[in-house]
C-alpha cells in the first residue's frame, strides 16, 4: 500500500502556485535549464553570492554540511571544496530531475573531492536526519519556495549541531520602495522575457508572486529567534536584490 | 557528453552508499532506518515502512513511503511484532 494522501487536481495556469506538489512539478520542468538561466539572469552573479553563503557558515575542512533545496548541486559543490575529502556534503531536494542532474554534474566533475557528497531526495519540512547532526547547512532559494517556513527553520535548528550555522541565500524582500520597484522591473523585463525564450514564462512569472509571499530580512531575523537560533542576522547583497539570513544555533 | 552521463547514472543505479544510511532516518518517525539489499530500499522499522532508492539516491519525502505488509516481512519474529503492534 503506498504512502499517498490523495490531492485534489490541481492545474498550474493562471493561479498562484501554492501546494508543494505545485512547486516540486514547477521545479521539475524548469530542471533542464535552471543552471544556464542562473547564469544568463544574473550575469553570473550568482556564483559570487553562493561562495559568500558559503563562507557565511563558517564550514571547514572535515566538516559534515547540508545543502537543503540543493537543486542541481551549485552549493553542495562549494561545500565540498571547503569540507575536502574528510568531510561529507548531503544535498536534498524534493525534485528527482535536479537531482540526477547534480549527480551527473557530480559525475562529469574532475574534480575527485567531489565523491563527498550525497544526493538524498526528501522534503525540507520533514529531515531525513537525526538532531544535531550538521555543522554547517545552506539553502539557496529553497526557504521562499517552501509551503512552511516556520517549520523549514525549526527543521534546520533540530538537525544543526550547537553552536554552527546555517546560511539562507534568497531573494530580498525589501523595505525600500525603490529597491522592489527595481526588482519587479528585472523580473518582468528581463527574467521572464529571457525565460519565455525557454518556455518557461509561467514558471518565472511565479518568481513575483513568491518574492511577495515572503518575508523581509527583519521577519527572517525574528522567525530565526523565534524557533530557538541564539543568533540571527539578515545581510542585504547586491544592491538590495538579495538577502542572506545566517543564523546561529 | 549525454551518453557518458545515462552511464554514470546507470552506475549510480547499481550502488547506493552504504555508510549514507548510518545518518539518514525515518523522515516520519525520526528513527533509524535499516538498509535492505534484498529489495534496494529502507526501511523503518518503527513504523513499518520502506522508502524506495533510485539510481543511488534515497527516495525519503514521506509520500515515497510504502507501508511493509506482514509477508512482506524477511523474518517470522518482525512480521509478528509488527502484527501485535498493529492490534493495539
Amino acid at each position: 500500500m503506498a504512502l499517498c494522501i490523495p490531492l485534489p487536481s490541481c492545474r498550474f495556469r493562471h493561479r498562484p502556485v501554492r501546494s508543494s506538489l505545485e512547486r516540486q512539478e514547477l521545479f521539475g520542468r524548469i530542471a533542464p535549464v535552471y543552471d544556464n538561466l542562473n547564469d544568463l539572469l544574473s550575469l553570473g552573479q550568482h556564483r559570487i553570492w553562493k561562495r559568500m553563503t558559503v563562507s557565511w557558515t563558517g564550514a571547514k575542512v572535515g566538516d559534515c554540511a547540508l545543502d537543503l533545496c540543493c537543486g542541481s548541486g551549485d552549493l553542495a559543490f562549494l561545500l565540498s571544496e571547503k569540507v575536502g575529502s574528510n568531510g561529507k556534503v548531503t544535498g536534498l531536494d524534493f525534485s528527482k530531475e535536479q537531482l540526477s542532474i547534480a549527480s551527473c554534474r557530480q559525475g562529469l566533475a574532475p574534480n575527485a573531492c567531489y565523491n563527498n557528497i550525497e544526493w538524498v531526495e526528501g522534503d525540507a519540512l520533514q529531515l531525513p536526519f537525526s538532531d544535531g547532526y550538521f555543522d554547517a547547512i545552506t539553502m539557496g532559494y529553497g526557504l521562499r519556495n517552501v509551503v512552511d517556513k516556520e517549520r523549514a527553520m525549526q527543521e534546520m535548528f533540530r538537525v544543526l549541531k550547537p553552536g554552527s550555522r546555517v546560511s539562507v541565500l534568497d531573494f530580498n524582500k525589501s523595505t525600500q520602495p525603490f529597491t522592489n520597484l527595481i526588482q519587479e522591473w528585472m523580473i518582468d523585463n528581463v527574467v521572464v522575457p529571457v525565460a519565455t525564450g525557454y518556455g518557461l514564462a509561467k514558471e518565472y512569472e511565479y518568481l513575483k508572486s513568491s518574492i511577495k509571499e515572503f518575508l523581509t530580512g527583519k521577519e527572517l531575523e525574528r522567525l530565526a529567534l523565534q524557533v530557538g537560533f541564539s543568533n540571527a542576522r539578515h545581510y542585504e547583497i547586491s544592491g538590495g536584490l538579495m538577502g542572506n539570513l545566517v543564523a546561529t544555533r | 557528453m549525454v551518453r557518458a552521463s545515462l552511464m554514470l547514472l546507470k552506475d549510480a543505479g547499481r550502488g547506493f552508499c552504504k555508510s549514507l544510511s548510518q545518518i539518514l532516518v525515518c523522515p516520519l518517525s525520526k528513527q533509524p532506518l535499516r538498509y535492505s539489499e534484498e529489495t534496494n530500499s529502507l526501511i523503518s522499522d518503527a513504523i513499518g515502512v520502506s522508502f524506495p532508492i533510485k539510481d543511488g539516491i534515497p527516495c525519503l519525502v514521506p509520500m515515497d513511503g510504502k507501508i511493509i505488509e506482514a509477508d512482506d516481512m524477511p523474518k517470522a519474529d518482525d512480521a509478528a511484532d509488527l502484527s501485535s503492534k498493529n492490534n493495539q
